[in-house]
């Protein structure tokens, strides 16, 4: 018998896992629906001219998928917590690999599938519903004739709206997928508090990196050179419009991004599976 | 079957094993005693793969427990103390979680919980704890998993449930099989257990099998002081003094099994004495 993973024996995990917890998880569904929708009607009320416009609907997606993303990977291993159901979740006889995999299935792909969903389940007709008010009531910006137009739906991948990281590399929604990774890795790792001990992690890694790149590499620049982003620093003495500019070779600097968009995840998952395979109880 | 060899564990400073050696067979079930914090959870869930030794090798049917490879999973079983059950049926739960053990026996837990008398309605989480331990017991026999670890198994039970309990492990037990069962409640178990280990400052202080208790040891109630002179060990009662002797003249006296335990404890070497070859 293969000891690290058998199909059949995974189907069986997730089986049980859903099994055990569809109750709760298509509750927490439609609650997630009824505070998006409650929301975007709290918006159509007090704003009648642009109301659940992109930026709005951008914000409203990104919030609330890495505060429910990171909230409920982070109650992915919550069985760990507890002495009592740590035995009982880790003496089921699937692998190590077979109960990460299980998590990452429930976590990170049927989350975000079913969040996107009831995200757009709420989001399109209310935005539907935002262009009838403007069509019916407004059709002008206050005090011109400048049309209002028609909001569109959030388009994901290509979002005029977005801030240009997220636009260029779409570093907001696969930075999404590293958070959420780092959350589930905090649910293995700390047995009680885990999303708070994990935000409190990054929060301390994330002051950590500022103070390194602000006090050690900042530092180490010649004089009147200073960082232009993490990856470009420039020297512009006169505060004129020609400065010189130092910047990675464009291979190497794509690569870099390539890491931070796709590595991270994975690391933290195979961290995870580590911890797992160490966990005692 | 199990085989513990120089096991060392500690919780962070506070060691509770040090240098233990043993060795557990098929066909028996063996009655794990103890004082509270002596180790007796410790050495289960280290069986069980839950806890690491810091030195020192444990070996259960071949595998090395802290490995968790599934193959070890399915044929080892521990039924804790405190446990927790899912808020869905028992058949759902049946469903799906005993597809993960080859030697699940249905009709054995249909009659499993027939005898322990467990609603078979509702959600699992509704029912009192008891109903719930006897439901968990009824799986982990059903499981048929050749080494069955349970730690203390009668806490909660009603008398009858007890008695059900030593019927349906003593219906469950074969030659393949080894049962270690946890207990403070000796009682309970009295003509169950067929070989006691009792753990004392993380070493085996008596490893003995229930023949053999009964072929050295006897137990009685005496008001002979002369008879009570002689005792390995002795305590008074108001219906006299309850003693336990060497047993001389062969005769055929059942154990108390609590008068063995404090015995062991508080006169380990007079009684190790008496099973020396």
């Amino acid at each position: 018998m293969n000891q690290t993973f058998v199909f059949s024996r995974w189907q069986m995990l997730v089986a049980g896992h859903w099994a055990e917890n569809r109750k709760r998880y298509l509750l927490a569904l439609l609650a997630m629906g009824g505070l998006l929708a409650a929301w975007y009607g709290f918006l159509l009320t007090i704003d009648k001219f642009g109301p659940v416009n992109l930026f709005l609907q951008f914000t409203a997606y990104y919030c609330g998928l890495y505060f429910v993303g990171c909230f409920y990977a982070s109650t992915i291993f919550s069985e760990l917590g507890s002495k009592s159901r740590a035995i009982q979740y880790l003496s089921v006889p699937a692998s190590h690999l077979e109960k990460l995999l299980c998590g990452i299935l429930f976590g990170v792909v049927l989350f975000f599938l079913a969040y996107t969903a009831v995200f757009y389940l709420v989001d399109i007709p209310m935005v539907s519903l935002g262009n009838q008010v403007i069509a019916r009531q407004h059709q002008h910006w206050p005090g011109t004739f400048e049309p209002i137009g028609t909001v569109q739906v959030l388009n994901l991948w290509n979002n005029p709206w977005a801030p240009i990281p997220d636009r260029k590399f779409h570093l907001f929604l696969l930075g999404y997928f590293a958070v959420q990774s780092a959350f589930l890795l905090g649910s293995v790792y700390f047995a009680r508090w885990s999303f708070i001990k994990t935000v409190i992690g990054i929060l301390l890694f994330w002051g950590g990196f500022i103070m390194f790149t602000d006090k050690v590499v900042n530092e180490h620049l010649p004089a009147g050179w200073h960082a232009y982003d993490m990856l470009r620093w420039y020297d512009n003495p006169d505060n004129s419009s020609v400065f010189r500019m130092v910047q990675l070779p464009d291979t190497v600097e794509r690569l870099l991004v390539i890491l931070v968009q796709y590595s991270i995840p994975p690391a933290f998952w195979v961290i995870t599976y580590f911890r797992l395979k160490e966990k005692e109880v | 079957m199990v085989s513990i060899q120089d096991f060392d564990f500690s919780y962070r400073r506070k060691p509770i094993f040090s240098g233990l050696n043993l060795r557990l067979d098929p066909g028996h079930i063996y009655g794990l005693l103890g004082q509270n914090g002596t180790g007796k959870s410790t050495l289960l869930r280290s069986l069980g793969g839950f806890l690491f030794p810091k030195r020192g090798r444990i070996d259960v049917l071949g595998f090395e427990p802290r490995r968790r490879h599934p193959a070890f999973l399915q044929q080892v079983f521990l039924l804790p103390e405190e446990f927790h059950l899912p808020p869905i049926s028992i058949s759902r739960w049946i469903k799906h979680t005993a597809g993960f053990y080859p030697r699940f026996s249905h009709e054995q837990f249909q009659r499993n919980i027939t005898g322990f008398d467990v609603p078979r309605e509702g959600s699992m989480q509704e029912m009192s704890y008891g109903q719930q331990k006897k439901l968990l017991i009824s799986f982990a026999l059903a499981v048929n998993a050749p080494l069955l670890l349970m730690d203390e198994p009668t806490n909660g039970l009603d008398i009858f449930s007890k008695s059900q309990f030593r019927k349906a492990i003593a219906g469950s037990l074969n030659e393949q099989q080894c049962i270690l069962i946890s207990t403070h409640q000796v009682k309970d178990l009295e003509n169950l257990i067929d070989r006691i280990l009792v753990i004392e400052e993380g070493r085996i202080l008596f490893n003995q099998g229930m023949d053999s208790i009964s072929r050295k040891l006897t137990f009685t109630q005496s008001f002979d002081p002369e008879q009570t002179a002689q005792a390995l060990y002795s305590e008074s009662t108001l219906k006299g003094n309850t003693l336990v002797l060497p047993n001389t003249e062969g005769t055929d006296s059942r154990p108390d099994l609590e008068m063995l335990y404090k015995a062991v404890i508080l006169a380990s070497e007079k009684i190790n004495r008496v099973f020396k070859p």
